[in-house]
């Protein structure tokens, strides 16, 4: 069994994240997300494309987070727009924007929650299959503008852009080196 | 009584999916947002399934699971799994500690429901609450057979009425339409290539959407085994060739529980109408006297306060027909209703040698009935 990030490729990453996110896109928000764009910190592939830097502008963000511990351990964040992230919300829930706004920032962040957990369980099933069984952690949420998430030096950093109809929203995949 | 169902998820996001997924259905959902909440909402509501999330503070859905399978009380209770974790070893693990089916997130609603479907009994709310459908209100009946005569003689025999009669040849093409359209009822030819009828029935019955369609087998009247099959099977009827339209056509209305009542009972000109068909069957007479009682309380209660007993059409008077007459005029007594009677000579003649119909005055035409009215009462008596 496979027990170091470095053993993992930089394909198997790509493939299992872009599944994950067409999947619970197409599922749960009845719409098509693709992949447009890829950039890698560190390892054998790094690969640096500046890709979050119009997300960092003055735009509000609402970010969620989930973390895998086990044979691999890492965690994943998706950055949605404000403005999208409610969007989502009110798709997967059924709600007005009006129900939305009187519902409160509440059901957002626990939506964009969800939306968090379910791709991060289903990238962490694909690594399952491949050998590297983990567990989920419980989803947590960060909102707020002009902030920028730095990884400590001894990890590797994976960004992936996706496009939906418009839309454009971050995975940013952390891994823990050398385990 | 409305069924249960407990959602266990710290999700409120999911929670508000499932309560989603189920709104057209007569469910009750419960909430919880950890494994402690949900044993004890279990123990107090006894739900008829449970949703359980894995992941989750306080109590995670394993060990909720394995507490539940241990309480005598509770362990009964089947258990679905609705969560991320869908690692094959994950999923053998729970597995092993006893649930009934496994989704794991993302999940589409129509999947709940299909898969919810399969362990407990969900009905429509429209099942539940509705009118029973009148037989002048619209359906759609499908044929499946690959006998294009078949389909036009049962098109043809229920011309008249407001269905309409669509066909498909083969039970894929039976199954993609039902999936897209549920038809108000099929009727599917038992003789279909490789017991392929058999396959759509059972296909039909194990999906939530399409499992309460009545299902009509069309079988040669000598192929006795076939049709002891379709019984078995529990094919909702089964109609034999050649095809008899009016008996096709009644068990239609009754397999599709339609409110017949505008067949014997209307209002016409003012008047509250009872009419007698040519034959009244046991199980016509039945159909008069189950709606006779309301009908009639529906006509007083709009104000009509004449009504008309029209047995013209009747071809012989029988006990059974006796004895409904008689219950009907007692009850327009009851009402305060003046009633009169229509029929022909023949029954007026019959109507001469039974003691309890002796005295019953008939008009010969619906006009010279209305007219009555105006004139001196006519009571008939009971």
């Amino acid at each position: 069994m496979p027990t170091a990030t470095q053993e993992i490729s930089e394909t198997l990453i790509r493939e299992n994240i872009n599944r994950a996110v067409c999947d619970v896109f197409k599922t749960m928000l009845h719409r098509p997300a693709k992949l447009a764009q890829a950039s890698i910190t560190g390892g054998v592939h790094d690969r640096q494309v500046g890709l979050r830097e119009e997300d960092l502008a003055n735009h509000p963000q609402v970010v969620g987070t989930v973390g895998f511990l086990g044979e691999i351990n890492g965690l994943i964040y998706l950055y949605f727009d404000g403005a999208f992230a409610k969007h989502c919300t009110c798709e997967m829930l059924g709600m007005t924007p009006a129900e939305l706004e009187a519902a409160g920032d509440e059901v957002i962040n626990d939506a964009i929650g969800e939306i968090t957990n379910m791709t991060v369980g289903s990238f962490k099933n694909g690594l399952n299959d491949h050998g590297f069984p983990c567990k989920l952690t419980i989803p947590s949420i960060l909102r707020g503008r002009n902030f920028c998430i730095e990884p400590i030096s001894d990890s590797q950093r994976f960004v992936y852009l996706f496009e939906s109809e418009g839309q454009r929203f971050v995975a940013d995949i952390l891994l823990k080196c050398g385990e | 009584m409305r069924t249960k169902i407990l959602t266990v998820d710290d999700s409120k996001t999911v929670r508000i999916i499932v309560r989603k997924s189920f709104k057209n259905y007569d469910c009750e959902i419960l909430e919880a947002a950890n494994g402690v909440e949900g044993l004890a909402l279990a123990a107090k509501a006894m739900p008829d399934l449970i949703l359980l999330d894995v992941t989750m503070p306080v109590m995670d859905g394993v060990e909720m699971l394995s507490k539940l399978k241990a309480d005598p009380q509770l362990k009964g209770i089947p258990v679905m799994m609705l969560t991320a974790e869908g690692g094959r070893d994950h999923v053998l693990k729970i597995a092993k500690i006893g649930v009934r089916d496994y989704i794991v997130k993302p999940f589409a609603e129509g999947v709940l429901i299909e898969k919810a479907g399969r362990i407990i009994q969900l009905a429509a709310h429209a099942e539940v609450s509705a009118k029973a459908r009148l037989l002048t209100d619209p359906a759609t009946i499908l044929v499946v057979d690959d006998k294009p005569a078949i389909i036009q003689q049962i098109q043809d025999g229920l011309l008249h009425t407001s269905w309409t009669v669509l066909s498909v040849a083969s039970q894929s093409e039976a199954l993609t339409f039902c999936d897209k359209t549920p038809p108000e009822l099929v009727i599917v030819s038992l003789s279909l290539p490789e017991e392929s009828a058999f396959e759509l029935f059972r296909h039909l019955r194990a999906n939530t959407k399409t499992k309460n369609i009545p299902v009509f087998g069309l079988v040669v009247k000598t192929d006795s085994s076939t049709l002891q099959q379709a019984q078995t099977a529990g094919f909702t009827a089964v109609i034999t060739k050649p095809i008899d339209a009016a008996e096709l056509e009644s068990r239609i209305t009754r397999a599709m529980n339609l409110d017949t009542s505008e067949r014997y009972y209307g209002i016409e000109e003012g008047c509250f109408i009872m009419k007698m068909p040519e034959n009244c069957s046991l199980a016509i007479l039945a159909e008069i006297a189950t709606y006779l009682r309301p009908k009639l309380t529906e006509a007083v209660d709009a104000g009509y306060t004449k009504a008309i007993i029209n047995v013209q059409s009747l071809k012989s008077l029988h006990m059974g027909v006796i004895k409904q007459l008689v219950q009907a005029m007692q009850l327009c007594k009851e009402s305060g209703l003046n009633f009169v009677l229509v029929g022909n000579k023949q029954l007026m003649a019959e109507c001469k040698g039974f003691e309890e119909t002796r005295s019953w005055i008939f008009h010969e035409t619906m006009d010279e009935a209305k007219a009555s009215f105006s004139k001196a009462p006519q009571l008939a008596s009971v």
